[in-house]
């Protein structure tokens, strides 16, 4: 029994990295019905922009925790300009002429551009990022958990939730709400919807990049960090539903409750493999996903 | 002008250039990961082999010539690696090659030297089978100055049952040929024991969370954890070890060692011990040589991987001595040179007394290399006793 809570506790904590990349497929998704194949690549460069940032600020002798904080600003406003040039360069045009592969190509494109560009500037090797908690774990009851580990767990339900009230309560989160709902007619309602996608695209590559520097202390950091996260993450986003915020979180626990109960009872050479068998019942028995909402498409 | 002019003229030329030939300046090769996840020790390897080759040309190169280094970064990926190894053979016709780190890469670039016959000294990759691809060729162009996995394996084995009497190891293991070749080699050498692995678990290379293989390990009751994986892995598997509070040794393959491993996994890994031919450590007046020479051309009080620092320098010794023995850049003569080596070479891991044979390609024996263990950043002596007075420098034995 303690070692299932551990399990879970551990997979929850992993589970949650993939829902907020997820997440970020999902904001894009919903206000234009593409996506930024490039999302893992996104996570990277949040978190090596905010290795920088933090090794700069310690070497200016702030505290850890301090130049963690400090970054934090840093590294959501380069997501933001992140997304704004992913959505410029590789959805605009597609979305303009109606192109319903374009956008593919051209975010795969941009993802391999930006890792290039990273391993030529940071190097291909996997740098250590400097943890701004204790790295002692706590112990709750039968279970251990880091510090960090929490702090990634609360970090992205924060920034879920701001987003969530951002959505509701503001004048500009209606808009995006309502591009969501119906383009073509918020369009009509003389919403700027070309500026909501733009605007999706920013928002989906902060929590990226946000993703990128909580995950980055618990592993190494390095140009190649994005790929396997951000593969898992479209398996979480197809899992939870591409339609709901809540589906990709609830969907990223079960892919990282599953890895780790599958590595321990089953056998670690097939930890991958339950979360791509829910993947294929999920497609198979609701394609719209666990929780997301059936969509109809009029011609 | 008549034609005797003439014709002196063009001796003379013929004369001329002739020298010019012979102080042309021998390429060797030299190739491994320079950046990336095993550049640790790629880059070491590189200058150690660098520092031996300054030494060498300052006194005077060999056959009177210099030898020029060809650096080549094969990023630990197979299909460069192939690509380098043509390069480096006809392009720039090296006479010889130094180098790999990633057995990989070894395994796909040997074959274009082994077609060329060009001598291949392999200083850090481990894989068994590098000396043994070709058990039916005439000969074999490819030697070892670098512990193989099967000495290792025996020693990780001897070491945790023996040594320090543990009964219930549990083995974890990347799913990479690296791994799963350790793993095998592993269990083998435990068998000899009579012992046998409580539980084996795998993961794969960049997995963030190992808690379900040490809780696995731990469940089974394991006393030992023996480790065949890469730095980053190796780090992971030691933070989650100090998460879930359980402290049972680490004792694995010499990548332990690596700086991805003791840097990552800071306190965590304090202890974790591995096979090392070489510790970064004075114990004799020639090793003290290498290290402050080591830290003067680059800077630093530790090498990022001592190991392959001092393989590398030493490799570039032996093959000064070969050449200068074949008196020849021919191929065949530095192969034939290499497995009848008439000086003693004395080099930073051992002193090399005909290290290679016909049918023996690897210079180093199971009794050279010694423990290493992490503490407070750096690789020690796990055992001081084993590198105190005249077992310092440990030969392999005449066979």
């Amino acid at each position: 029994m303690d070692i299932l809570a551990q399990l879970i506790v551990s997979g929850i904590s992993v589970g949650m990295i993939y829902g907020a990349i997820a997440f970020g497929y999902q904001l894009t998704f919903s206000t234009s019905q593409t996506l930024n194949f490039g999302q893992g690549e996104a996570l990277m460069l949040g978190a090596l922009v905010g290795l920088t940032t933090v090794n700069f600020l310690i070497g200016q002798s702030i505290a850890t925790p301090l130049a963690y904080l400090l970054m934090l600003p840093v590294v959501l406003a380069f997501g933001c300009v992140q997304g704004v040039v992913v959505e410029v360069l590789g959805v605009r045009q597609a979305i303009r002429t109606g192109s319903e592969s374009g956008w593919i190509m051209a975010t795969i494109a941009l993802g391999i551009i930006f890792r290039n560009l990273a391993e030529n500037i940071w190097g291909r090797d996997a740098l250590k990022f400097p943890s701004p908690l204790t790295e002692t774990a706590l112990t709750i009851g039968p279970v251990h958990i880091q510090p960090m580990e929490i702090a990634i767990t609360l970090g992205t339900l924060a920034l879920a939730l701001a987003v969530e009230v951002f959505n509701r309560k503001s004048i500009y989160g209606k808009a995006v709400v309502a591009t969501s709902s119906d383009r073509d007619a918020a369009g009509l309602m003389g919403i700027n919807t070309r500026l909501v996608i733009t605007f999706s695209y920013a928002l989906s590559s902060v929590s990226a990049a946000l993703a990128g520097v909580l995950v980055a202390p618990v592993t190494l950091t390095g140009a190649n960090m994005g790929a396997v996260l951000g593969l898992k993450a479209f398996a979480v986003a197809i899992i939870g539903g591409l339609s709901s915020g809540l589906g990709v979180f609830v969907g990223g626990m079960i892919l990282g409750v599953a890895e780790t109960l599958t590595g321990f009872y089953l056998s670690t050479g097939y930890k991958d493999v339950p979360g791509l068998v829910l993947l294929l019942i999920v497609l198979s028995v609701k394609p719209s996903g666990l929780f997301g909402k059936k969509g109809i498409k009029k011609v | 002008m008549n034609i005797k002019t003439l014709l002196c003229g063009a001796a003379t030329l013929c004369l001329l250039t002739g020298t010019a030939a012979a102080a042309d300046p021998i390429k060797v090769g030299l190739a491994g990961p320079f950046t990336g996840g095993s550049s640790s020790m790629g880059v070491s390897m590189r200058d150690g082999v660098k520092l031996a080759v300054a030494e060498i040309n300052k006194a005077g190169g060999v056959l009177g010539r210099q030898i020029q280094l060809i650096e080549r970064d094969d990023e630990a990926k197979n299909e460069l690696g192939a690509q380098i190894a043509q390069e480096l053979i006809n392009k720039e016709q090296v006479v010889a090659t130094l180098g790999f780190i990633n057995t990989g890469v070894g395994q796909a670039s040997q074959r274009f030297y082994q077609d060329a016959e060009i001598p291949v000294l392999n200083n850090v990759a481990t894989g068994t089978v590098l000396t043994r691809q070709w058990p039916d060729a005439k000969s074999n162009y490819v030697f070892r100055n670098a512990a193989a996995d099967s000495i290792q394996s025996a020693m990780i084995a001897e070491e945790a049952v023996v040594r320090h009497g543990f009964k219930k190891p549990a083995i974890l293991n990347d799913a990479t040929n690296y791994g799963m070749l350790g793993r095998s080699d592993l269990v083998a050498a435990l068998a000899k024991l009579n012992v046998k692995p409580v539980t084996e678990e795998k993961f794969n290379v960049g997995d963030t969370d190992m808690t379900a293989q040490v809780l696995k390990a731990k469940g089974a009751g394991a006393d030992v954890i023996l480790t065949y994986a890469i730095g980053p892995e190796l780090a992971q598997i030691a933070n989650a070890m100090a998460k879930l509070g359980w402290k049972v040794p680490l004792i694995g393959s010499w990548t332990l060692s690596m700086a991805t491993f003791i840097d990552t996994a800071g306190a965590n890994g304090d202890g974790a011990m591995m096979p090392q031919t070489f510790i970064e450590a004075p114990t004799t007046p020639k090793r003290a040589a290498f290290i402050a020479a080591y830290h003067k051309a680059y800077g630093g009080d530790r090498m990022p991987s001592p190991v392959s620092a001092a393989q590398g320098y030493d490799s570039a010794y032996l093959l000064a001595a070969a050449i200068t023995q074949a008196k020849s850049t021919d191929g065949p003569k530095i192969l034939a040179a290499l497995e009848n080596l008439q000086t003693r070479v004395e080099g930073v891991v051992t002193t090399y007394d005909r290290p290679f044979s016909a049918t023996d390609h690897e210079a180093i024996s199971s009794n050279i290399p010694v423990f290493g263990l992490v503490k407070g950043g750096r690789v020690v002596a796990a055992h001081p006793e084993d590198l105190a007075g005249d077992k310092a420098v440990r030969v392999k034995p005449k066979g």
